[in-house]
């Protein structure tokens, strides 16, 4: 009786990959926590954000920026 | 259950065009975005940020939904199955990471289209906008690496691959 063939395991370009994409978002993360965790158009709209942004001049408070990501 | 070989090269070309078109849509987008990041004059800012919603809206998002929807039926329509294979598993993770991404920053976009909009928005508001290119830019990446792995589909499969490839071999080898 033959031997059952065993899993030849994760190839290296996985493993390799896998890294890569750990080490992106883990300086996503450091990135994030650095400028202060503001992470949305707030951060452009409101006066004084993070980031050092010019105080808006006009109508700014009627707008409500929708949470989430920016770039 | 596995495609016919016609109906196969069609979806292939449905989800190429959309993938590829995802790209391009992606890459005009990005002009626009240099434009509001680099440009000081009010009028380029308005009109990039209303141009960036309508590409972001009306094209990327419907080009990633459809590329999305394309893969998926090609990964279960065809031999190379959906868990099968490192490369399509990857593939499959990062187009939902990105299309999750996009359709959280389109808010953002459109929020920029809406003060463009808005006749009472001052130059200096405009300027205070910015700009998504982090994520437009590092979006592309992503779309590129998954393009990559598409074309050269790099050899290795996952321990479920492996066990139904094995199952198969028996059925078809008793």
């Amino acid at each position: 009786m033959a031997n059952r063939p065993s899993y030849p395991g994760t190839p290296r370009w996985v493993k390799v990959f896998g890294i890569i994409v750990i080490v992106v978002v883990l300086l996503v993360v450091a990135m994030m926590l650095i400028g202060s965790g503001e992470h949305g158009p707030g951060r452009h709209a409101m006066s004084g954000g993070a980031g050092g942004q010019a105080p808006p001049s006009t109508g700014m408070a009627d707008y409500a920026p929708p949470e989430g990501g920016r770039g | 259950m596995i495609m016919t070989p016609r109906l196969r090269k069609f979806a292939l070309a449905a989800h190429l065009t959309c993938s590829v078109g995802w790209i391009g849509a992606v890459a005009g987008y990005i002009a626009l975005d240099v434009a509001a990041a680099t440009s000081q004059d009010a009028q380029t800012l308005r009109t990039a940020y209303l141009a960036m919603e309508l590409i972001a809206r009306y094209v990327i998002v419907p080009l990633a939904l459809a590329s999305l929807l394309s893969g998926l039926l090609m990964s279960l329509g065809t031999k190379w199955g959906l868990f099968r294979h490192y490369w399509v598993l990857i593939s499959l993770l990062l187009t939902i990471i990105v299309t999750l991404v996009l359709l959280v920053e389109t808010q953002t976009i459109g929020y920029f289209a809406d003060m463009a909009a808005d006749p009472t928005t001052s130059g200096d508001d405009l300027r205070a906008l910015g700009s998504t290119l982090v994520h437009s830019v590092g979006g592309t990446v992503v779309l590129l690496v998954i393009l990559a792995l598409n074309v050269y589909k790099p050899r290795g499969m996952t321990r479920y691959g492996w066990r139904k490839q094995q199952k198969e071999r028996k059925v078809s080898q008793p």
